[in-house]
């Protein structure tokens, strides 16, 4: 899958597990300070992260 | 995934209900939270002019827009309060937001500046100081908010702080030991010259509203604050992230802790009363306030 990360890096890549959440450990990101948009639509991190899918991770900024 | 109530696409699994939503189901149960939090704590009476202090932030903007979507047709005055704080390559854009948020929801902006209330720009203000930006950032701007609100003609002054933010301020305080700033931080009695603060938002996580804020279409495409990463706060954040994620909850708790504190501090008789900062005129319980100590005036 094509994984875009908050400061804009692309990564291809395949995760360890079937979910969104999976990726965002493997990736050392904890859910609760982003955002994960899947083709474009925001999802839950409980839902599924297929090899075909754009996976951007958005970073919920702190402040105001 | 499904939404529970409709069976849209669901974006979120909601905090409270644990509830998989869709985008219009999570935004009515973020509306309904927001409803209720200004009800139980009797935040907003007929007759009132309340200020939204808007940085121009995710936090604030959200508060704005969702003030106006709640309040529409209730007997209240809205109007929004900026602060320059003046820090270079940062607040350019978040100010440009707030004057835009605030034309495009048709609710009157006044600005207020560092340089006008203290005389020079944050960036100047922290030069060679050992004090964290942030300490002075949230002391003046907290100082500058209270002064324009009064001046405006405010009854409430309302701002964006979220879970995250309650539950990080009730941390830092324990913290550093500083039991008066944790009492600070929610002050229940009525005092002269202190516009009456709000939180509409304290009970819902900061994702949460950063997610409402994007379904809404008015989450800002702002940069972080290039301070943020100096403060203890920004430690704790991150530190209560991690609690958070492992045991689902913690923010909650640590909110409804202080809240206990608070009750029981409130039967005992205030130690000392509230006068006026002998430079600046602002409440204080000190001869002096926070802002004018910090700033090192002495007369
Ligand atoms: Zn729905
Ligand atoms: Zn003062």
């Amino acid at each position: 899958m094509r994984v875009i990360l908050p400061d804009g890096e692309t990564r291809v890549m395949s995760s360890g597990g079937p979910l969104i959440r999976d990726l965002l450990e493997e990736l050392g990101i904890n859910p609760l300070e982003v955002l994960v948009a899947r083709n474009g639509r925001i999802v839950p991190e409980e839902d599924l992260a297929g090899e075909e899918d754009e996976i951007r991770v958005i970073r919920v900024v702190h402040g105001g | 995934m499904r939404c529970s109530i409709c069976d849209d696409a669901a974006v979120a699994r909601s905090s409270r209900s644990r509830k998989l939503l869709c985008s219009s189901h999570f935004m009515e149960a973020f509306e309904d939270q927001v409803a209720k939090t200004l009800k139980a704590g009797r935040m907003i009476e007929d007759g009132n002019r309340i200020a939204v202090a808007l940085s121009g932030g995710k936090d604030s903007v959200v508060l704005l827009y969702v003030l106006k979507k709640i309040l529409a047709g209730e007997a209240v005055e809205l109007f929004a309060i900026t602060i320059d704080e003046g820090i270079k390559g940062y607040r350019e854009d978040t100010i440009g937001y707030a004057r835009r948020i605030s034309d495009e929801l048709e609710v009157e902006l006044k600005m207020r500046s560092f340089r006008d209330e203290f005389g020079s720009d944050l960036d100047r203000i922290v030069v060679g100081r050992d004090e964290a930006p942030c300490t002075f950032c949230g002391v003046l701007r907290k100082s500058a908010l209270n002064r324009a609100a009064r001046d405006l003609g405010a009854t409430k002054l309302a701002t964006g702080h979220n879970l995250d933010d309650e539950a990080q301020s009730v941390m830092m305080n324990y913290l550093r030991g500083d039991i008066e700033g944790l009492l600070r931080l929610s002050p229940k009695r009525p005092l002269p010259g202190l516009v009456p603060r709000i939180k509409p938002l304290r009970h819902i996580p900061e994702k949460e509203v950063a997610l409402y804020g994007i379904l809404a279409g008015v989450h800002p495409e702002a940069p972080e604050c290039p301070y943020a990463h100096s403060s203890m706060r920004f430690e704790i954040r991150r530190m209560m992230n991690g609690l958070e994620r492992d045991h689902p909850g913690t923010k909650g708790s640590v909110l409804r802790g202080f809240e206990k504190i608070l009750k029981s501090a409130e039967d005992r008789p205030a130690a000392t009363p509230l006068s006026s900062c002998r430079i600046c005129g602002e409440p204080t319980f000190r001869d002096l306030c926070r802002a004018c100590h910090l700033l090192g005036r002495s007369r």
